[in-house]
């Protein structure tokens, strides 16, 4: 961790606090987002983070956007940073396009729609689901292979139905039906030739880092429960039966924060494919273990909605899921592996971190 | 708790290429990989290793070693070992008793032993289980009285891996009666063919001759062949287990599975089953040896993450083991131990040592409870 994202992590943590209690993630449920926190993060500029500075953001790596994620995971705090920095913000700044004012999502799946070249602009009709926060946001992005050509589109929210949907954590993925309509070639524009994959990359990454803050807090308030809980006269933590349970819940923490902070800080020019695919895979096998763990150590007290442990694991189970499951992404990194040879696979798994030295 | 992502400086890459180069030079092309440490033995192979300036690597140089980090050796660890490599003669001295001599020992030990242990020439092996002492080591009942410039030891050690082939042990023994179970206790080197030492073979589940009983009947040992001050066997015991831990060894086991499906079975291309598997597993691969050596640059760094490497080694020896699930239920084959496939041998190999990875080295069972301490403890 550089100074600049220990720095972040603990201004924004002080926020959550107070913003993004177990509470305040109860209350924002109905709405699928909590918008008041949203409010106080953009206004402390931490909600452009890792956006172009030359584009209206704050700037930061990605590093620092996952350290953000990271904390946002830990304190299940359902706001859109994910898909309005590091994706949205990410893609207009490939247009140089200014950050418009509002919230902004993305589609990842473009597969139920049809694209269209239409003179200098395209058309556009069919239906995505599970588009994050897409009731919360003014414009939609996306991004796909148009006749060959990777192509960005930014549409209104206004110009598409928004229907329903949300995760298990009641976190807004809406359906969004589009009915031919055109968008103008002004507002379309080109893509780099990797820049489709970057985004699926970056969404998938956005996930594990979002898991990895989730899974660590949960692994406290699995260490804290079970060294207060009492049956048999002592506490439940001294059972080794129980102990077994909150250290594979540690073991989980640790292997999906160290998955994700590789992959994050390795991805400083173009996230890579191995990386996030390993993280994504490490963080949602992570995920259930960890989640389950948790609950069985927690007994009846974490089945309840107002205990905290119930926001993480509803989230866990959510995100583990979202942008590609890891089955999807395993078999997609065996098969790439398996084409690259037996003789290749040591050497990539030794690359490791590529920044040398200690990330302190 | 903490785990730092590190990576790797030019002179430790340029140096996991030289391993790397040395490795494909050294194994000719129908070498037959092993297991991980329990690769096979080959002294020819630890002494051009030792040439190389490759074994007691983190060894001071006053004493012939190398005067390199953890990371160095961490390096050249993986790489042996991911190739399946045959360190099976210097890999417990090298590992574990240098570090202890450097740590504990007298000059005259640090003199006598350590430029043979680097040289790859003195074999060790571990000399603390007991019949009635397993995880439970400070009930050793293995003890020694005191004699004229010596000490005069009797007991039995058992599951002592190589000790029909090593040179010496280092014996934890009683070496006086103790109210507190963990007083009392010392470390005794002990050569292995020295008079009243007599070793009987255990034969393993695989058939071949690893583990031993080595049984000690009045057997003079001088003076300055303890290890470190009367009474600090548990304290040594302890600390050395902590090398022990959480190395490359602890997760690298099994990965020739991996490695081999694909070398064996991609070109007529890996079913979406053995794609899924291979992904799952790779990725595994790649995040366990980043937290592994993390404690590796952490120790340099002067810390000391006995936690940390116990939760490695839990996660690592679990995994060695999964890995072999995963592999065998997307394959479906017969396993035979003398099947001409690589692969198949590898993994019959596996299936039927696989259970020890979660024993040696201290069991699944009693690292969790130091890691669930030291969680508590945070
Ligand atoms: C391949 C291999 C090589 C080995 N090589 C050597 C060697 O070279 N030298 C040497 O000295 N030893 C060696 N060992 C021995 C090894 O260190 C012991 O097997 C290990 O410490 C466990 O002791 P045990 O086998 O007596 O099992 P036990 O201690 O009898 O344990 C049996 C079961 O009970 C559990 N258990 C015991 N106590 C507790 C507790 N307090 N809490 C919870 N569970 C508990 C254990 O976890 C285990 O599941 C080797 C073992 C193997 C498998």
């Amino acid at each position: 961790m550089s100074d600049n994202t220990t720095e972040i992590r603990a201004a924004l943590r002080a926020i959550l606090a107070d913003h993004s209690s177990a509470d305040a993630v109860l209350a924002a449920e109905p709405e699928g987002w909590n918008e008041p926190l949203w409010r106080v993060l953009d206004d402390g500029g931490f909600a452009t983070i890792a956006v172009d500075e030359t584009i209206g953001g704050s700037g930061g790596s990605l590093a620092d956007a996952c350290a953000v994620l990271h904390e946002l995971g830990r304190s299940a705090a359902s706001i859109p940073f994910a898909e309005h920095a590091l994706l949205a913000g990410w893609l207009l700044s490939q247009g140089g396009w200014d950050l418009p004012g509002g919230v902004l999502t993305v589609i990842d799946d473009t597969s139920g729609l049809q694209i269209e070249a239409a003179g200098a602009g395209f058309t556009l009709s069919g239906t995505a689901n599970h588009v994050a926060w897409a009731g919360a946001s003014t414009q939609i992005l996306l991004a796909a292979v148009v006749d060959g050509t990777p192509t960005a589109l930014l549409l209104s929210t206004k110009d598409v139905q928004v229907g329903g949907g949300a995760n298990l954590a009641e976190e807004q993925r809406r359906s969004v039906a589009v009915d031919s309509i055109t968008v103008p070639a002004e507002r379309t524009w080109e893509l780099p030739a990797d820049a489709v994959e970057q985004l699926r990359l970056r969404g998938a990454l956005s996930r594990a880092a979002l898991i990895a803050g989730a899974l660590e807090r949960v692994s406290e308030l699995t260490v804290r429960y079970t060294s207060e809980r009492e049956q048999f006269g002592r506490p439940i933590g001294r059972f080794q039966a129980v102990q077994r349970h909150v250290v594979r819940l540690t073991e989980m923490a640790q292997q999906a924060a160290m998955a994700t902070t590789v992959a994050a800080l390795n991805g400083s020019d173009a996230v890579d494919f191995f990386d996030v695919a390993s993280a994504k895979i490490v963080a949602g096998e992570c995920a259930s273990g960890g989640a389950a763990a948790a609950h069985q150590a927690h007994g009846a007290i974490g089945m309840t909605k107002e205990y905290e442990l119930g926001q993480l694991s509803r989230r866990l189970w959510s995100w583990r899921d979202e942008y590609g499951h890891e089955s999807a992404w395993a078999r997609e990194l065996g098969h790439r592996l398996a084409e690259a040879g037996a003789d290749e696979l040591w050497p990539r798994i030794a690359a490791g971190l590529l920044a040398a030295g200690p990330q302190a | 708790m903490r785990f730092i992502p590190t990576g790797l400086s030019a002179q430790e890459l340029q140096l996991q290429r030289e391993v790397r180069e040395f490795v494909k030079d050294a194994l000719p092309a129908g070498y037959r990989p092993g297991l991980g440490m329990g690769a096979s033995r080959s002294p020819e192979f630890s002494k051009k290793l030792a040439e190389r300036g490759w074994v007691g690597m983190a060894i001071p140089k006053q004493y012939g070693g190398h005067a390199r980090t953890a990371v160095d050796r961490f390096i050249v660890t993986e790489e042996l070992l991911s190739a399946g490599a045959p360190l099976g003669a210097h890999f417990v001295a090298d590992r574990q008793t240098a570090p202890a001599i450097i740590k504990f020992g007298t000059d005259w030990q640090r003199e006598f032993f350590i430029p043979k242990i680097v040289a790859g020439e003195c074999w060790f092996s571990l000399g603390m289980s007991e019949p009635d002492a397993g995880s439970d080591l400070s009930s050793v009942r293995s003890a020694a009285t005191r004699v004229e410039g010596g000490w005069l030891l009797n007991g039995t050690k058992i599951w002592t891996s190589g000790a029909h082939r090593n040179h010496y042990f280092a014996v934890l023994c009683r070496t006086s009666p103790s109210e507190d179970k963990h007083q009392g206790l010392s470390q005794l080197i002990v050569n292995l063919r020295g008079d009243g030492v007599e070793v009987r073979p255990i034969p393993f589940l695989n058939g071949a001759h690893e583990f031993n009983e080595v049984h000690m009947t009045d057997v003079f040992v001088p003076d300055e062949m303890m290890l470190g001050a009367e009474g600090s066997g548990w304290q040594q015991v302890t600390s050395e287990l902590a090398y022990e831990r959480s190395g490359p060894d602890r997760f690298l086991s099994t990965f020739g599975l991996v490695k081999y499906l694909i070398a064996e079975r991609a070109t007529g291309g890996l079913t979406p089953e053995q794609e899924r598997a291979v992904g799952q597993l790779v990725a595994r691969f790649w995040t366990i040896r980043q937290m592994s050596l993390s404690v590796a640059r952490t120790i340099d760094d002067g810390g000391a993450p006995a936690v940390e490497a116990s939760l490695v080694k839990d996660i690592g020896t679990r995994f060695e083991q999964r890995v072999i699930d995963v592999i065998r239920d997307v394959v479906e084959v017969q396993l035979d131990l003398d099947s001409n496939s690589t692969f198949e041998q590898l993994l019959a190999e596996s299936v039927l040592t696989g259970p020890s990875f979660t024993l040696r080295g201290g069991t699944t069972e009693v690292l969790r409870s130091i890691v669930s301490k030291g969680l508590r403890n945070v």
